[in-house]
């Protein structure tokens, strides 16, 4: 897939702390940060990818070690140890107060608690599975 | 019929603010004290809360997004950090004491030691957000909560002169008695009641619950107009009864029992019913409100999926931490604190993080990203500005008043 022609946007306030949104409209983390890289020339910064889930967040607030950490932790547990808190612009569909990605929430660092705790702890209560309306 | 059972979101969000067990309490202590000279307080504070409901509240029926959501893109991780741990901590406080006055009310009716009952409040409060929909939840405990109107219906009965009632209210003055110091802590008492950060947060929060669209505009500004105000009314109609009951047989105000004793001695055994159930209701409402806004605003920080209309399943770190919370301020409640001096206590500690709460709501909500064409309005933003300064004054001023005052003692 080609990559999408650029547009220009203040990062700081369009895109960084706002909601991201799965395939299916399911919540599935905040951009806690952004991945820049520079254009050949050097003369322009694009941003290629979203960084979200608690390892990203960390490390912007400056916990750096405990970040790095948490990423590869997070990373671990996926099958072929990819890095599922960085989330490439390609994936994007739009952008607005909340941000439309083309992936499942399940593939993502910021899900991995929700997970967990799922299936540790809240499908083991009776009715966690009925809808309250 | 369906307009009017859509301000209830409104109502419920403003009996938790306004009547919960350590403002039934407050207000008929500052009734007992200063007579009607803080019902001011109360009046700002209302106009307050219905400006930034509004806009809350539009935002979110325009962006889907709710006040933690804003907070943590206006005001960044480390800020909106500090507020969510304040704001967290503020509302397990006030789950832990409306916890016990859920316990209290049914043991003013039961006869039964007010502890022992705690465990059961906590439970009820968790089997209603896991198993009620949220509109029959709001519907419910707003309904019940309109009980306290026999407030007003017993000032009403003591037939006051009701001129010099309103003309009391509108020109305060410092009861010899009391020091300037006394008298804007209780001030800033009402005022913090009267915004109460979960207030917001379970409103917009419940408005995505309900998953209102520009279509809901119209209902946002009803529930705001008719909800607050009401909330306020309320908590009028108990300062003015203790000011005409209690005061004039210098009665202090100390705790829940005190509270229900002027309808009791005007009403009857009627009223006094009427008064319990009540009770029961602003202080449940306020629990639902509180443990609900504790799973809303760290949902929100890290961008769970959170919600009542979500099955537990698929908002389950949500829903895990209103259990545990539950769990902690229910333990808290037990141990014997008194629900009325925590409330007291985490109002004022919430007045001084007010403007971390309102600012971002401000600004959003002046952001077409966010509201479109529905921006607010240059007499809106006026008006939400001075506030905004307001705000920070009470903010800045609270704990050295606090000190000063001994917590009002």
């Amino acid at each position: 897939m080609a990559e999408p022609a650029a547009r220009t946007l203040w990062a700081g306030l369009e895109l960084l702390d706002r909601q991201l949104r799965d395939r299916h409209r399911v919540l599935c983390g905040n951009v806690d940060d952004v991945e820049l890289t520079y254009s050949e020339d050097r003369r322009i910064l694009y941003a290629t990818a979203i960084l979200s889930g608690p390892g990203r967040l960390a490390r912007r607030m400056g916990g750096r070690r405990l970040g790095d950490w948490l990423v590869a932790f997070i990373a671990g547990t996926t099958n072929d140890n990819h890095d599922p808190s960085r989330i490439p612009f390609r994936l994007v569909q739009s952008l607005g107060p909340v941000i439309d990605l083309a992936v499942d929430a399940a593939d993502l660092a910021a899900h991995a608690t929700e997970r967990w705790v799922r299936d540790h702890v809240i499908s083991h209560i009776p009715g966690s599975d009925d809808a309250a309306e | 019929m369906k307009r009017i059972l859509a301000v209830f979101l409104g109502v419920l969000s403003a009996i938790g603010g306004f009547v919960d067990i350590g403002d039934l309490v407050a207000n008929a202590a500052t009734g007992a004290r200063f007579d009607m000279n803080l019902a001011w307080a109360v009046v700002v504070g209302v106009v307050g809360i219905v400006i930034y409901a509004e806009m809350c509240g539009r935002v979110a029926a325009l962006s889907k997004r709710a006040v933690f959501d804003l907070v943590r893109e206006r005001l960044g991780p480390r800020m909106a950090l500090a507020n969510l741990v304040a704001s967290f901590l503020i509302n397990l406080l006030t789950l832990a004491a409306e916890l016990a006055g859920v316990a209290l009310a049914l043991s003013l009716a039961a006869s039964v030691n007010y502890l022992f009952l705690i465990p059961f409040a906590a439970l009820l409060v968790w089997l209603v957000i896991w198993r009620m929909p949220f509109e029959t939840m709001e519907r419910v405990f707003g309904l019940l909560g309109l009980t306290l109107l026999v407030f007003a219906v017993a000032v009403w009965r003591v037939g006051p002169d009701w001129g010099s009632l309103v003309h009391d209210s509108a020109t305060p003055r410092i009861p010899s008695s009391e020091t300037p110091w006394t008298f804007a802590y209780y001030a800033i008492a009402l005022f913090g009641a009267a915004m109460t950060p979960y207030e917001v947060f379970f409103f917009s929060s419940g408005a995505v619950e309900e998953r209102w669209t520009e279509k809901d505009l119209a209902t946002n500004r009803i529930n705001v107009l008719i909800g607050f105000p009401l909330g306020g009314a309320l908590s009028l109609a108990i300062m003015a009864l203790s000011h005409l009951v209690l005061a004039p047989r210098n009665i202090d105000v100390g705790a829940l029992s005190q509270v229900t004793l002027p309808v009791a001695s005007v009403l009857g055994r009627l009223g006094l019913a009427a008064v319990l159930i009540g009770i029961f209701a602003a202080t449940f409402g306020a629990a639902l409100e509180t443990s609900l806004s504790a799973g809303y605003i760290i949902g929100q920080y890290f961008g769970w999926p959170w919600g009542k209309f979500l099955r537990p399943r698929r908002a389950a770190r949500f829903h895990v931490v209103v259990l545990i919370v539950l769990v902690i301020a229910g333990l808290f409640g037990i141990t014997g604190v008194d629900p009325v001096k925590v409330t007291e206590y985490s109002i004022v500690l919430a007045a001084a993080a007010l403007p971390l709460t309102y600012f971002p709501i401000l600004v959003l909500a002046n952001d077409s990203d966010y509201v479109g064409e529905h921006r607010n309005g240059r007499v809106m933003n006026f008006f939400a500005s001075i506030y905004l300064v307001i705000l920070v004054i009470v903010s800045l001023a609270t704990i050295p008043l606090m000190i000063i005052t001994k917590a009002g003692a």
